[in-house]
């Protein structure tokens, strides 16, 4: 081993210690999420698809999606379910206040996959946020892209997350947004209801040029997958971004892993055909 | 890079003077029948005893139960300050068993890959460690040579090998081994090797519990089988406690946890062990667990020694066929009959 070479304190700052981060915004998206716009004291530089370990400092730390698209300024984006611990107090924090933030992590989309392409995202409740920061990139730039369709869909009306993007996504040239509801459940509701896999056959997919990103519960990707093998699609077009227990980050922790892989470092974004045969990936 | 010949007594009492200038960590009985590796002093009797293996293996003096990675305080000012804790103490580990030994090379390679961890690097960097030879098996539950840990030397700045004639030889592998023998007067000893090929011929011919199967053919064994009923044959009694993961030389899963000070401004942020074996270790927040049975994370346990990490580290099994999981196991599930099944399954 090199003995006496290096700086570990430094390289444990470096891997293990949180940036603070400014709370500059903060909405109400639903009864159980909130949106938060952080500033950072320096970008952090993420592609789209890749997440950050959130923490408060005596707290805790946990593993949440960047919703933004990539940016130079430093700002960032995140939508934050009250379901644990750490997320309750974070929602009971305010505009002005302070949270840590490590990463970027994990590999995110390659945007090269989708230029000229097709492309389909499908969301499935939370799953619309990570693939958001997706999603901005290409609905900013539909000349680089051919027909864009995203197929949303959450349990009821009041779940429905980024309402306003959708709406304006809706009006890009060449897009079309699909919004679905489990069932209304007596709320008003304009647009379909049904699963997320319920327009999907109806979908005109170009099996040569069409690229999917997905994101949903697990329960969501069986079916999903089914519907685009019999629209001929191979699992070289298909990305999921895939949710795990993590506490590292860096591939150390063990409780991302699925068979082989790391989430955390080898995804949580995976092209189809690298995990298709994996057990325990799509489970 | 050197060797030398010492007597029993003296190598016991070299141990000893160590203890007066350094923290030495060495196998100390434990209760009527157990060893733990335990910091001894100076004027401590110090004996290589043949014993078992120590309770918990002494890679885990390199990864501690509860471990601090920062402190951080607010201060009134608004300022926060966040400061690593990075333990850079020197310590000599002595007695260090071959399956020990290759428990810690792997350990080094899950830490020092991919991204650095610097709490393991800094503590294994400032750790000296004295190995020993095994001669005879010291439970009947040891399968150290099926998984090719038996003669395993690599990271040990010593290693010890006792003799047909009751010498030891002391190979001197690194500087710093070289440094810790400053204060001895051994005599060089030429034929080492020789002596070495010596002390292997005495083994057993048989030295513990054997495989049906080539070390190398292990991991392609284990692939084959997902669903398979043996899985849920040695996950019937289990408790999913843990115990396995937690007396493991290559298991170090960890959770992170926050610690408040009673100022309610300042604090630790730690990693504790945890095990694959528990049943929320695969769990999200919002209550989906993606290994909800025990039989699941047995297989996650014995893949992950057996085929995950073999194949993705190419240093063999990351089982070291220490016993330990299955000797302390409380219903007596034991990692060496899994994979003896799956060995004798794959036949039929």
């Amino acid at each position: 081993m090199n003995q006496g070479q290096t700086d570990y304190a430094a390289l444990a700052a470096a891997t293990y210690l949180p940036a603070t981060a400014k709370i500059v915004e903060i909405r109400e998206m639903t009864a159980r999420e909130r949106y938060y716009r952080l500033e950072l004291p320096q970008p952090l530089g993420h592609r789209p698809g890749q997440f950050a370990m959130v923490s408060v400092l005596g707290v805790g730390e946990a593993p949440i999606s960047i919703s933004c698209g990539p940016r130079d300024d430093n700002q960032l984006e995140m939508v934050i379910r009250n379901v644990g611990r750490l997320t309750r107090v974070i929602h009971g924090l305010k505009e002005g206040d302070t949270l840590g933030i490590r990463g970027p992590y994990g590999s995110g989309f390659d945007l090269d996959h989708f230029y000229g392409k097709d492309v389909v995202f499908i969301a499935g409740g939370l799953g619309l946020v990570p693939l958001r920061s997706l999603i901005i990139p290409v609905m900013a730039e539909p000349s680089r892209f051919g027909a864009v369709t995203l197929v949303s869909g959450c349990r009821n009306p009041a779940e429905e997350l980024f309402r306003e993007d959708l709406k304006q996504w809706s009006q890009v040239p060449g897009a079309t947004v699909i919004r679905l509801v489990d069932a209304t459940e007596n709320m008003p509701w304009k647009f379909d209801v049904g699963l997320v896999i319920d327009p999907l056959p109806k979908l005109p997919l170009d099996p040569v040029k069409t690229v999917v990103a997905m994101c949903g519960p697990p329960v969501m990707y069986k079916f999903v997958l089914m519907t685009l093998q019999a629209k001929n699609l191979g699992p070289e077009q298909i990305f999921v971004d895939l949710e795990r227990r993590m506490k590292c980050g860096v591939g150390k922790c063990g409780h991302c892993q699925m068979n082989h892989l790391y989430c955390c470092q080898d995804g949580p974004v995976f092209q189809l055909s690298r995990i298709g045969a994996l057990k325990e990936a799509l489970r | 890079m050197s060797d030398f010949l010492a007597s029993l007594t003296q190598v016991q009492q070299w141990i000893s003077s160590l203890a007066a200038r350094y923290t030495v960590f060495f196998p100390t009985p434990h209760g009527e029948a157990n060893y733990r590796f335990t910091a001894i002093g100076a004027d401590d009797d110090v004996r290589f005893a043949p014993y078992r293996p120590t309770i918990t293996p002494p890679v885990k003096l390199l990864v501690p139960a509860r471990e601090e990675l920062f402190r951080f305080q607010h201060k009134e000012d608004g300022d926060l300050l966040l400061s690593p804790s990075v333990d850079s103490s020197f310590r000599v580990i002595a007695g260090v068993r071959p399956c020990d030994l290759k428990g810690i090379f792997l350990m080094d390679l899950f830490f020092e890959r991919g991204v650095a961890d610097p709490y393991y690097l800094a503590r294994r960097e400032n750790t000296a460690i004295i190995g020993y030879a095994c001669t005879t098996p010291c439970t009947d539950r040891v399968f150290c040579a099926a998984v090719d840990s038996l003669d395993h030397r690599q990271g040990a700045d010593l290693f010890l090998t006792p003799l047909a004639s009751g010498e030891i030889l002391v190979e001197a592998n690194t500087e710093r081994g070289i440094g810790l023998l400053d204060s001895t007067d051994l005599p060089p000893c030429e034929d080492g090797p020789a002596r070495k090929i010596g002390a292997i011929a005495a083994r057993p011919e048989t030295y513990g519990r054997s495989f049906d199967a080539d070390v190398q053919s292990l991991s392609g064994i284990v692939e084959q089988y997902w669903d398979s009923p043996l899985w849920d044959k040695h996950t019937e009694r289990c408790f999913s406690c843990g115990t396995c993961n937690l007396v493991c030389p290559t298991c170090y899963c960890f959770d992170v946890r926050d610690n408040l000070a009673l100022d309610t401004v300042s604090g630790s942020r730690t990693r504790t062990w945890d095990g694959c074996m528990l049943p929320g270790f695969a769990q999200v927040a919002g209550g989906h667990n993606f290994r909800p049975q025990p039989a699941g994370r047995q297989r996650h346990r014995v893949k992950r020694k057996f085929e995950y990490l073999p194949t993705k580290y190419g240093h063999g099994p990351v089982c070291v066929g220490c016993g330990r999981c299955g000797r302390q196991c409380t219903v007596d599930i034991d990692i060496y009959d899994i994979v003896h099944d799956l060995i004798e399954g794959g036949k039929s």
